[in-house]
């Protein structure tokens, strides 16, 4: 379970995240919908402790993380925390950021050598293993480079997995594709749900989230403004601003493609 | 004769100031305990400083001095029974080595001025000398009075400049070595050259036939041996040694061996002509020691520099200013002085406080300081220009800074850097010929004394070009390797 207790988060006098809660269940697909700005891509960096919040506590399983106001931690004690929450959440990037000078087996297996020190025959097994999930067995020696884009997703994915988290953050998997791959991502995602991994989708795209959701968690002006399942907010959606932004969603859509 | 020859690539003020410079900070320190003669004494030998490019006074080979004060030195040496250690230096750096106690004498066809003698020590005079003035045979010129309205050239900051700008009507032309002025004057490119007449004698009968010296040596001129303020007993027994070469005929017999009769040369110079292509097959060990001694440095200095250069620069991006701040200033000051200045100064001052390199390790020292700051910054900008998301990448997936650095950000910067470090490298390997101010015979060097010993520049500098190029193209096929090597990485 992951809980998010009134957490806030300033840039300076702007504020990124207001007063944010919400709670995640294990082992579902989980959407953080929202228009752009909102904070929902910094609320999922704070999830994996890329970015610090001021007020207020996260807590993934037993790891819990606090806000910068409550005081500051040791350097040691900021390092252990990061360790425990990078071993229980991987996150994919939304242009992936793979390492170029790697092979698609070498982005895999270098966090299991490197962090869990495993060796190097074992972590190319295990690296192997995901690649073939993600249905990139036989590129496993091709350069980032020589990827399409879709491909290098694949493999940001399986670097994620490589590393066996509970929990696995994408941030808006969709934006950086063609928009014909979307229906592969959504059953790339389905696939992993399988797995019966914890997974936090961001996105703005609304058709994507409602293709792939479990629950769904509508983000704005830095807070959740409504929670449930994906049955519920998107047929029933119970705060005006959900509302606001399904209708000016579907209406663009419908200006977009006639 | 000379005041202050310059390392011809150098502008000569730049040169002089820094001489300036370092003789006042070396005044300040004062070593001597021990008196200059009983210092000869207890180790038994005395170091001789020599510039061994200006024949027939000072030439070298490689390691092997001649001239008129190599023998003059040695037989000194052998009066006061002790070895002579001849050390080859620039002109520029022979009196800062003097004053911080590197040489015990310096007998390098130094004028005795009152200038001079208000910061040094002359022994009595050793050879008389004057300025002569040479010109093409067929020339009307007949001396020194006929030469208003004409160009005539000189050694540059030699007293024949200072002569002839005291004539009026006179247009000079300032040479870094006085075989570049006599090649000019057979190019037609000025109309005489005035200079020391020994040494003018000597060029004209050994490389520059087709030239006729006119008049009589018009100034007068007194060398003398130089020594540091405090080593007056030391003055005494060289004086006593200079008449005790008088009394047995050495001193004659020493001049005569390199000032003698022309027609029956006593001395076993060779001759040549200025484009010689012989020279090459006579000198070629002479620069490989050369090209040794440049490929040695600038390697040991591009080893030691890239470590060094690795470390400031991971200092430098260090959020904490306690790394960061020294390593930036450790960079400004590195960058904003010269390297001469930097080489200078690991050699004449580091001593006074008690670090006392060789001359081969003082050279890599300040190269290796010099390199490692631009390499620092080079490898900086290539960590700043790897993307970001590279290191959040890699935190993300458990990685801690140093684990981040190593296996992600640095393997991509080096990837990108071996463009420019391969700039720096070519840098450095060129930048080593600075090392011959403090008496290091590298290819530069090697070049310099030989283009004076054989009076033919076209030859030998070419030459020096060829060797230096011979010497940084491996370093352009091994940047080119690893490029070709990592070409599918960088391609997007």
């Amino acid at each position: 379970m992951i809980e998010v207790v009134d957490v806030s988060k300033r840039y300076g006098t702007a504020s990124v995240l207001n007063h944010a809660s919400f709670t995640i269940a294990e082992g579902q697909l989980t959407t953080i919908l929202g228009p752009s700005g909102c904070g929902k891509s910094t609320m999922l960096r704070c999830l994996n402790r890329l970015e610090r919040f001021e007020d207020g506590e996260i807590r993934v399983g037993d790891v819990v993380m606090n806000g910068t106001s409550a005081g500051a931690s040791s350097r040691s004690a900021e390092n252990d925390l990061m360790h425990r929450v990078r071993q229980r959440v991987g996150l994919v990037f939304q242009n992936f950021n793979l390492f170029p000078h790697l092979t698609a087996l070498g982005n895999v297996i270098e966090a299991p050598i490197t962090v869990k020190r495993l060796p190097r025959s074992q972590a190319e097994d295990i690296g192997r293993l995901y690649l073939n999930l993600v249905g990139l067995s036989g590129r496993e020696h091709d350069y980032p480079a020589r990827l399409s884009g879709g491909q290098q997703q694949r493999v940001a994915i399986a670097r994620a997995l490589a590393m066996e988290p509970d929990v696995v953050l994408f941030d808006e998997p969709t934006s950086a594709l063609d928009p014909r791959l979307i229906g592969e991502v959504a059953s790339l995602l389905r696939l992993l749900d399988e797995l019966k991994k914890t997974l936090i989708v961001v996105t703005h795209d609304l058709d994507f989230a409602e293709a792939i959701s479990d629950q769904v968690i509508y983000f704005e002006g830095g807070r959740a403004v409504e929670s449930g399942s994906a049955r519920a907010v998107f047929g029933q959606p119970s705060q005006a601003e959900t509302r606001a932004f399904m209708n000016g969603f579907r209406s663009r859509q419908g200006t977009e493609r006639p | 004769m000379r005041i202050a020859r310059e390392l011809s690539w150098l502008p000569a003020s730049a040169g002089r100031l820094v001489i300036a410079v370092l003789v006042l900070t070396l005044a300040a320190a004062d070593a001597a305990a021990q008196s200059a003669l009983e210092r000869v004494r207890a180790s038994g030998r005395i170091r001789i400083g020599i510039d061994a490019t200006y024949p027939p006074f000072g030439m070298a080979e490689g390691g092997e001095f001649k001239g008129f004060d190599v023998d003059i030195g040695r037989a000194i040496a052998a009066q006061l029974r002790v070895q002579p250690e001849l050390i080859n230096a620039s002109f520029d750096g022979v009196f800062p080595a003097l004053q911080s106690g590197n040489f015990d004498v310096v007998i390098s066809a130094v004028t005795i001025t009152p200038e001079r003698s208000a910061t040094l020590l002359f022994s009595d005079p050793y050879i008389a000398t004057g300025q002569q003035v040479v010109v093409r045979s067929a020339s009307t010129i007949a001396g020194p009075d006929d030469l208003a309205g004409r160009t005539v050239g000189v050694q540059i900051n030699t007293t024949a400049q200072f002569s002839m700008e005291k004539r009026p009507g006179i247009a000079i032309a300032k040479y870094n070595t006085i075989d570049l002025a006599l090649l000019d004057l057979q190019n037609g490119r000025v109309d005489a050259v005035a200079s020391d007449g020994p040494v003018l004698r000597y060029m004209m009968r050994n490389s520059f036939p087709g030239l006729k010296a006119v008049g009589v040596e018009y100034t007068d001129e007194k060398f003398g041996v130089v020594l540091a303020r405090g080593s007056d007993d030391l003055r005494r027994a060289v004086n006593a040694a200079l008449w005790a070469l008088q009394e047995s005929g050495e001193h004659g017999r020493i001049y005569r061996k390199w000032f003698g009769d022309p027609a029956t040369p006593s001395s076993a110079e060779t001759t040549a002509a200025p484009f010689d292509p012989t020279i090459v097959a006579r000198t070629w060990r002479l620069f490989l020691r050369g090209v040794w001694m440049t490929a040695a440095m600038a390697a040991s200095s591009l080893i030691l520099c890239l470590p060094l250069g690795l470390a400031l620069a991971l200092a430098r991006v260090q959020a904490n200013r306690l790394l960061s701040s020294p390593a930036a200033i450790y960079i400004e000051v590195m960058r904003g002085t010269p390297l001469l200045v930097q080489i200078l100064f690991v050699y004449f001052v580091l001593p006074t406080v008690g670090v006392n390199l060789p001359a081969y390790a003082s050279g890599i020292l300040a190269l290796t300081l010099n390199a490692s700051a631009y390499v620092s910054e080079t490898i900086r900008a290539g960590i700043l220009s790897i993307d970001a998301g590279q290191m959040e990448a890699a935190r993300a997936l458990g990685m801690n800074y140093r684990q981040a650095m190593r296996r992600v950000i640095l393997p991509q910067t080096f990837r990108r850097v071996v463009p420019p470090l391969t700039n720096e490298g070519i840098a450095l390997l060129k930048d080593s010929s600075l090392v011959s101010v403090i008496g290091l015979t590298e290819l530069a060097r090697t070049g310099q004394e030989l283009a004076s010993r054989y009076a033919a520049p076209l030859t030998i500098w070419p030459l020096v070009a060829l060797l230096y190029l011979a010497l940084t193209f491996p370093l352009t096929r091994v940047a080119e390797y690893l490029e070709r090597r990592w070409r599918p990485v960088t391609r997007a």
